[in-house]
């Protein structure tokens, strides 16, 4: 290590203590602090231990203070606009700008104080003492008269008496129930009778809920003495029905329940909060469970990928995809597939597995793939060393069912209620809709278990079986109506051959209908007669001919069409005779 | 804030009258201006009596610690906290505040050096009222327990208003005031003193007197176990010797006989026993400030603990608490210490001595008894607010663990409703609580109207309190 001199040297700086260090006893010597003198200063010597000497002087009033002029506090009397008896205290107070004096002089002062005093002494009297405001009272109502007691307010188990002692209680105790009953302690006056004191009456006691309602009878009764009913105000009212409808039992039986809710052992509530706790997690793992399912079917939903699964025959080809997902999984951080044991748990139906595709489907057990495939598809490759027999009521209770022929994949029994809804046409499908709607049953069925969805299907069938029922109602109500309508054209043909005024023909139609079968059996001779006419009657030109020609091929396909004409029927008839 | 602006009247709704606010307990008398936090005056209810030149004289406050010839110690209040010796109990009262507070006489207003007089001018009109009384310009205003008669609290208004003279007056029950100092107005409060423990249910401001109860297992009867404790004492019995009697000690071994110079009085020099049992009452107290302590719970002592292990084997465990008395024997006391007031909770606990004069403990008169009958007593539809709002304060509610028991026990006693415990931690706020009460009711602006005026005393008498003072 260099010297201090080698580096000095080096550098090219003076030699050592050529130079003084100015700044350093500058600062010593700098100042002298206020308040201490010169010779005490000397004595601290050149480096003074570093104690903050700082005055304690009075520093007085902050200067903006300084200007303003002392304001006297005094103890003045005041009295309680809330107290009727003028009691005068004393307190504190800033004495009045206003009633101030022209500052009196120098001794005069004393003097002066009592008679000052008593000059002033009115003035706080005067005003309105601060807290008086806060004297309220509870609004109770008008006391009753004797003759209005008399007639309304007469009850067998309350006296007189009685009823004014509530009444004053209530008063004074400002309608807080709780004190009230507790301070209730009436005591019948015995009128100077000594037999009645000698059978001493059984000492009534009274329960809150009693005096309630005797109040509030009273005071239902005297607001609609004040006010009739029909001229209260609406808040006037609604206290009066409130009061009026209060019931002691209902009261009673609530507080009852209210003191078994209290005196709940600890094992009680110790269950109760455990409920609540299962409640808790119920309804958020609802929400939880909602969403999945709203996830899944939109997954559903999603189309099956038509992409070339070549690459996934080989067995190198489905490792490099189940890595794939695998990555895709963690990254997901869901529920992972990979089971407990690390296992591949339980892959779907179309996800290409492990196994390959020699003995990817679980369902066929084989020899080999027993033992391989164990933990793969559940319960149903589970070599099981028992098989119990389970009872039909235990199946369903368990919910086991044996299907004759499983298909593969995984599909929901929803889907297939689902699918009934939809028929082969849109119109049909569009009827079957409004039929479940008619009987307020969801297209999508709300919770598809075995038995909704049996039913389901049996309704669906029934529903279908309703409609064919109601196409075939529909159809041959339109063919009697058609051969109705070709009967009355025949019959109207007839009668214009015979020259009768089409005035007539109304009325004679009529009459017609009414006839018996005689008539109808009438109707085929005088078509029969009709018929050549019309075959070569081209030159009449009616227009009901013009159209014939064109509907009479249609008829012979479509009998049910309702728009054909009587014409077109009796043509179609006339050919098939 | 501007110093020079008083704070808002209705920041806090006080509006100070200079009122004096007077606790009277049965073991200590508080008095003091209401509006401060504590009270400047606090004596012995106690008081001393002795024969001097013939003449029967009686001493107050702390004089009565000093031994005289022939001093007896007398309580003016009953065991059950009502006063029994109207005078003496007027006199010591009067002395709580004329003591320290008002002073008993108003000086002479020539030499009590409040005055500058110049030389030339002597003012008549100043004159020293001979007749004065002591209360005569501040409103006074006094606790009492619950269940004070309506003729104690008439006695009470009597002595105020024609004794002392106060202009005005108000009676408050302690329960209710303590409940104000705790910031409620609805409260279930627990009162451990030194003669009783009760439960006052407060709504509104207003005891509830059906819910009132109060049994003996206060602070006096905790003594009473200790010197049970004391007399049973494995390796010797203890006799406590109040220091008075002890001029000199050495130190001993723990466990080891004392070797002390006793002092010794001549027959006609010695105080009364009365006096001796005061002094070794603050020995019992101290020892109960030092080593007592409640069992935390949850469960009794004797009871299983949750693991298995008894709670008497896990207070076994508990590293001892060492205490010297004044003779300078010490010893360290173990499960002894939860022992001795274990009894306040289960009353199969107490420990047994015949001779002593305190009966012994019903399971009736135990703290959750009583809880439990308070809570009877009261509608059912405020007792959940009630337990929400559990106040403990008296002075010997501050044993090492106490508030921990009292809650452990609530809760076993209501699984259901939340208990929720308040207790200052303060020691002061918890041994005045019903003074603070008083303190912050005095000062209230919105109190003033509730005094009951000389006036109106002159008009009804002294059965106004009971319409006035609900």
């Amino acid at each position: 290590m260099a010297a201090a001199a080698d580096v000095r040297d080096m550098l090219d700086l003076p030699a050592e203590g050529s130079q003084p260090r100015p700044h350093k006893k500058q600062k010593v010597v700098e100042k002298r602090p206020e308040g201490i003198t010169r010779e005490l200063f000397a004595l601290l010597g050149e480096r003074a231990p570093p104690i903050a000497i700082n005055e304690n002087k009075y520093k007085g009033r902050p200067k903006l203070l300084n200007k303003l002029r002392v304001r006297p506090w005094r103890m003045s009397p005041f009295t309680n606009g809330a107290r009727s008896d003028g009691l005068v205290l004393n307190h504190w107070q800033r004495k009045h700008e206003s009633a101030r004096q022209p500052a009196p002089e120098g001794t005069q002062m004393d003097v002066d104080e009592p008679k000052e005093e008593g000059k002033e002494e009115p003035k706080p009297l005067e005003q309105e003492y601060a807290f008086a405001k806060y004297n309220v009272k509870a609004q109770v109502p008008r006391r009753y008269t004797d003759d209005e007691y008399n007639r309304l307010l007469r009850n067998n188990e309350w006296t007189r008496e009685e009823t004014d002692y509530l009444m004053d209680l209530v008063t004074e105790y400002d309608l807080r129930w709780v004190i009230i009953a507790d301070r209730y302690n009436y005591q019948p006056k015995m009128d100077s009778e000594p037999e009645a004191n000698a059978v001493v009456p059984a000492k009534q006691v009274r329960t809150m809920e009693q005096m309630k309602a005797r109040y509030y009878f009273v005071a239902a009764t005297m607001l609609a003495i004040e006010h009739p009913p029909s001229e209260m105000s609406e808040a006037e009212f609604e206290l009066h029905e409130k009061m009026l409808k209060f019931d002691p039992n209902r009261e009673r039986d609530r507080k009852e329940l209210a003191a078994l809710q209290l005196n709940r052992t600890a094992d009680e509530v110790r269950e109760e909060a455990m409920l609540l706790e299962e409640l808790k997690r119920i309804t958020s793992n609802e929400q939880s469970f909602i969403t999945e399912r709203r996830e899944l079917y939109s997954r559903l939903e999603v189309p099956i990928s038509v992409g070339n699964t070549a690459m996934y025959q080989s067995s190198q080809g489905l490792s490099q995809l189940l890595q794939t997902l695998l990555q895709a999984d963690k990254s997901k951080k869901r529920r992972s597939i990979l089971g407990p044991d690390g296992a591949v748990a339980s892959p779907a139906g179309q996800t290409p597995t492990q196994q390959g595709p020699l003995n990817g489907r679980g369902e066929t057990p084989t020899a080999t793939t027993a033992a391989t495939t164990s933990n793969k598809k559940g319960a149903a490759a589970q070599p099981q060393p028992m098989v119990r027999q389970l009872t039909a009521a235990e199946e369903t209770r368990y919910g086991v069912q044996h299907h004759e022929r499983v298909t593969a994949g995984v599909q929901f029994r929803s889907d297939r209620a689902q699918k009934l809804t939809q028929a082969k046409s849109n119109v049909q499908t569009q009827k079957l809709a409004s039929a479940l709607a008619e009987l307020e049953i969801p297209v999508r069925l709300f919770m598809p278990t075995e038995k909704v969805c049996k039913e389901f299907e049996k309704l669906i069938q029934s529903v279908n079986m309703l409609l064919e029922a109601r196409k075939v109602a529909e159809k041959v109500e339109s063919e009697i109506r058609v051969l109705e309508a070709s009967k009355a054209e025949r019959e109207r043909k007839a009668r214009e051959a015979a020259g009768e005024t089409p005035v007539k023909d109304h009325e004679n139609r009529q009459v017609k209908t009414e006839t018996e079968e005689g008539a109808g059996v009438l109707v085929p001779t005088a078509e029969g007669s009709a018929a050549p006419e019309n075959g070569d009657g081209e030159k009449q030109g009616d227009g009901q001919n013009a159209t014939q020609t064109p509907a009479k091929d249609d008829a012979n396909h479509k009998r049910s069409a309702s728009v054909l004409s009587g014409v077109s029927d009796k043509s179609n008839k006339r050919q098939r005779r | 804030m501007n110093p020079s602006n008083p704070p808002q009247a209705a920041e806090y709704g006080g509006d100070e009258v200079s009122a004096i606010v007077l606790d009277p307990g049965y073991s200590t008398t508080r008095a003091g201006f209401a509006g401060e936090d504590a009270p400047k005056s606090l004596i012995p209810t106690y008081y001393g009596k002795y024969n001097a030149d013939g003449q029967e004289k009686l001493v107050f406050g702390d004089d009565i610690f000093t031994p005289r010839p022939g001093l007896s110690i007398h309580n003016p209040v009953g065991k059950d906290g009502i006063v029994e010796d109207w005078d003496m109990a007027e006199k010591v009262w009067e002395y709580s505040f004329t003591s320290r507070l008002t002073g008993s006489k108003p000086g002479n207003p020539f030499q009590n050096g409040l005055n500058d007089f110049s030389n030339d001018e002597l003012p008549q009109e100043m004159e020293v009222e001979t007749d004065e009384k002591p209360l005569s310009d501040s409103p006074l205003l006094m606790s009492e327990p619950g269940w004070n008669p309506a003729k104690a609290r008439e006695k009470t208004i009597e002595i105020a208003m024609e004794k002392w003279n106060t202009p005005a007056f108000y009676l408050a029950r302690n329960g209710v005031l303590a409940s104000f100092a705790a910031g409620k107005a609805s409260a279930l409060v627990i009162d451990i003193g030194a003669s009783n423990i009760s439960i006052t249910p407060v709504h509104d401001g207003m005891i509830l007197k059906r819910g009132v109860q109060h049994s003996p297992l206060g602070g006096d009867y905790i003594s009473s176990q200790i010197r049970a404790l004391f007399k049973k004492n494995s390796p010797q019995p203890i006799t406590i010797t109040p220091h008075y009697l002890i001029s000199s000690k050495t130190a001993v071994e723990a466990g080891q006989p004392p070797q002390a110079n006793y002092k010794t009085f001549a027959a006609d020099k010695a105080p009364d026993a009365s006096y001796r049992a005061l002094l070794e009452e603050r020995t019992l107290s101290e020892f109960k400030e030092c080593v007592v302590q409640v069992w935390p719970g949850p469960g009794k002592l004797s009871a299983p603990g949750p693991t298995g292990v008894p709670n008497e084997e896990a207070a076994r465990n508990y590293p001892g608490r060492p205490f010297e008395f004044p003779d300078g024997y010490n010893q360290s006391f173990s499960v002894d210490r939860f022992r001795v007031v274990e009894s306040l909770f289960d009353a199969k606990a107490a420990i047994p001595d015949p001779d002593s004069p305190v009966p012994a403990p019903t399971q009736a008169q135990t703290l959750p008894e009583i809880i439990k009958a308070s809570l009877g007593g009261v509608d059912v539809d405020i007792r959940p607010h009630l337990l929400s709002n559990v106040v403990v304060t008296g002075a010997s509610s501050l044993l090492y663990g106490f508030t921990e028991r009292l809650n452990a026990e609530l809760m076993a006693l209501f699984p259901g409703p939340r208990v929720r415990i308040s207790a200052p931690g303060n020691t002061a706020e918890r041994r005045f609580g019903s003074w603070i009460g008083g303190s912050i009711l005095a000062s209230l602006g919105t109190f003033h109207q509730m005094w009951i005026s000389k006036k109106e005393y002159e008009e009804h008498g002294p059965s106004i309190v009971e319409k006035r003072c609900k």
